[in-house]
């Protein structure tokens, strides 16, 4: 099954790359864009349940003492 | 006593007297001698450690101290478990002159009970990017056939588990890297509750994924494995403290009452599976029910929502582990890992965010569920193992498995076999337990092992 199209064009895409840090070959890099269509689906999913109230509490804890 | 024991067995042996610590371990190192070479699970075989630490286990047995049940068995880590003085390379380029000062929390807890470790076993590149053909050790084969995918990432315990090369091992779980070459080798493997066995010194894939635990032969070895490796550790921030019972006791007493929620959306809309894994499904839930289990379909999110979860959690926290390397040594990765873990240098804090609300949201709803039933059910994976040929990166972007929603939900989950496809390959069952009764799980496990005659069958090499 391939990746859903990615929404990001390309040159956008390269933008994300250079601002990453990572060194990628032309090639790696049209392999990530065409990649990024899995992440781009995933993040919109889990949004998906409509509008989260301002209190939802994400799954974090911070335990403020160090053991 | 067969010729490749269980944990059980050779234990009971060995505390009677009737099996030798050495001949146990040299009855696995021949078969290691003669099948390796076939199956790859090793990275490195510590014989003459092994061999040591035999010696010595059979002079304590026979003085009088001995250390319980582990005392004398043959095991072996994944490789990414430290071990101080032994290599720990992750199966990677980046680690391959790495050697830990300090062992891992549940290495010396397995120590302390007596194993004798037999070395260090392979994984896929830092427990996700396999299987890889690019890397400085081979992916494993199947025991069961050795051009079939033994799962991953604890590829190496499936397959010298199953190969009997060892009796148990180490693995870790993010979203199934226990579970699935447990299901795939025929063998039992349980990711605990989150935060029961310690992580620490174990190498980081995704910190609030990643579980450790045993796998084995046999849910009653799985259960004598945990009682080693669980429990409290300052050294790993997410470590619990709760009671730990005797898992071993808690195995007898049968699911008579026990109310069990069957997932069945899971895999017959949310996705699909082969006839042969929803036809276990069913004789599962007939022994279940024969055995005095009350059986119902239950409801969950489903399974995409789940998958997304998971993924946009590993993968930021995986790119977050290794973006030191991934910007100064890209290509030294295996392109398997760089194509899975990459994709988490472009997820944004505010995906993140909302993902980690979106798990809170699934693990209320999957505890809501939980107030009705004792237990889930569900296949562990879609069909049996498939072709390693044909197991490409993205497989778990693409389709989503059985396995991540109980890493998202920190629940005790065991995968168990439950039959063989007509390929002779291994098909398995996955239980699932509200959080800290690791304990009813591994009960509902036994129960159903015993009342099967699955684990009659090895792999022929």
């Amino acid at each position: 099954m391939p990746a859903p199209k990615p929404r990001i064009n390309r040159e956008d895409f390269d933008a994300l790359v250079r601002a990453s840090g990572l060194t990628l070959n032309e090639e790696q890099k049209s392999e990530l864009h065409a990649a990024y269509g899995y992440i781009e689906a995933m993040s919109a999913r889990v949004r998906s349940s409509g509008e989260r109230p301002r209190s939802a509490e994400p799954a974090i804890i911070f335990n403020p003492r160090v053991t | 006593m067969r010729d490749i024991p269980s944990i059980c067995e050779a234990s009971a042996a060995i505390a009677a007297g009737r099996l030798s610590p050495i001949a146990l371990t040299e009855a696995c190192l021949a078969r290691i001698d003669r099948h390796e070479k076939q199956v790859h699970s090793f990275i490195r075989l510590e014989r003459d450690r092994a061999l040591g630490a035999a010696r010595t286990a059979e002079a304590e047995i026979k003085a009088g101290r001995r250390r319980g049940d582990l005392h004398g068995i043959p095991f072996a880590y994944k490789d990414i478990y430290e071990t101080a003085g032994i290599p720990t390379t992750a199966h990677s380029k980046l680690l391959i002159e790495h050697v830990p000062t300090r062992d891992a929390t549940t290495v010396t807890k397995l120590a302390d009970a007596g194993i004798i470790s037999f070395g260090k076993l392979a994984t896929h590149e830092f427990a996700i990017g396999g299987p890889s053909f690019d890397l400085p050790f081979p992916p494993p084969c199947n025991p069961w056939s050795i051009e079939h995918f033994t799962g991953g990432s604890s590829s190496g315990t499936g397959a010298a588990v199953a190969a009997g090369f060892v009796l148990g091992g180490t693995g870790s779980d993010t979203g199934g890297s226990i579970r699935t070459p447990s299901a795939f080798c025929g063998l039992a493997g349980i990711k605990p509750t989150y935060g029961l066995v310690s992580r620490a010194g174990i190498l980081p894939l995704s910190f609030t994924l990643d579980h450790a635990g045993p796998m084995a032969w046999t849910v009653e070895d799985c259960a004598i494995l945990l009682q080693a490796m669980a429990g409290h550790d300052r050294a790993d921030p997410a470590s619990a403290n709760p009671l730990i019972p005797d898992y071993r006791a808690e195995l007898v007493g049968g699911i008579k009452n026990v109310s069990i929620g069957v997932i069945r959306h899971f895999y017959e809309r949310d996705t699909t599976v082969t006839s042969e894994v929803g036809a276990a499904m069913e004789a599962s839930i007939s022994v279940l029910s024969r055995l005095g289990a009350s059986v119902r379909d239950v409801t969950l999110p489903p399974l995409q929502d789940w998958q997304a979860c998971c993924m946009i959690i590993m993968l930021a926290e995986a790119y977050a582990v290794h973006e030191p390397w991934l910007r100064t040594r890209f290509n030294d990765y295996g392109k398997c890992f760089r194509d899975r873990v990459a994709p988490g240098a472009f997820i944004s804090s505010a995906d993140y965010m909302a993902a980690t609300r979106h798990r809170r949201e699934l693990q209320e709803k999957l505890a809501r569920v939980m107030t009705d039933v004792d237990l889930l059910i569900l296949p562990s994976t879609p069909g049996p193992a498939p072709l390693t040929k044909d197991v490409g990166s993205y497989g778990v972007f693409e389709i989503p498995n059985f396995t991540m929603p109980f890493n998202v939900a920190g629940t005790p989950a065991l995968s168990l076999c439950n039959g063989y496809g007509a390929s002779g390959l291994p098909l398995s069952l996955q239980i699932v337990g509200r959080p800290f009764e690791d304990a009813a799980v591994l009960r509902a496990g036994h129960a159903h092992e015993k009342a099967t005659p699955w684990k009659e069958r090895r792999p022929q090499l």
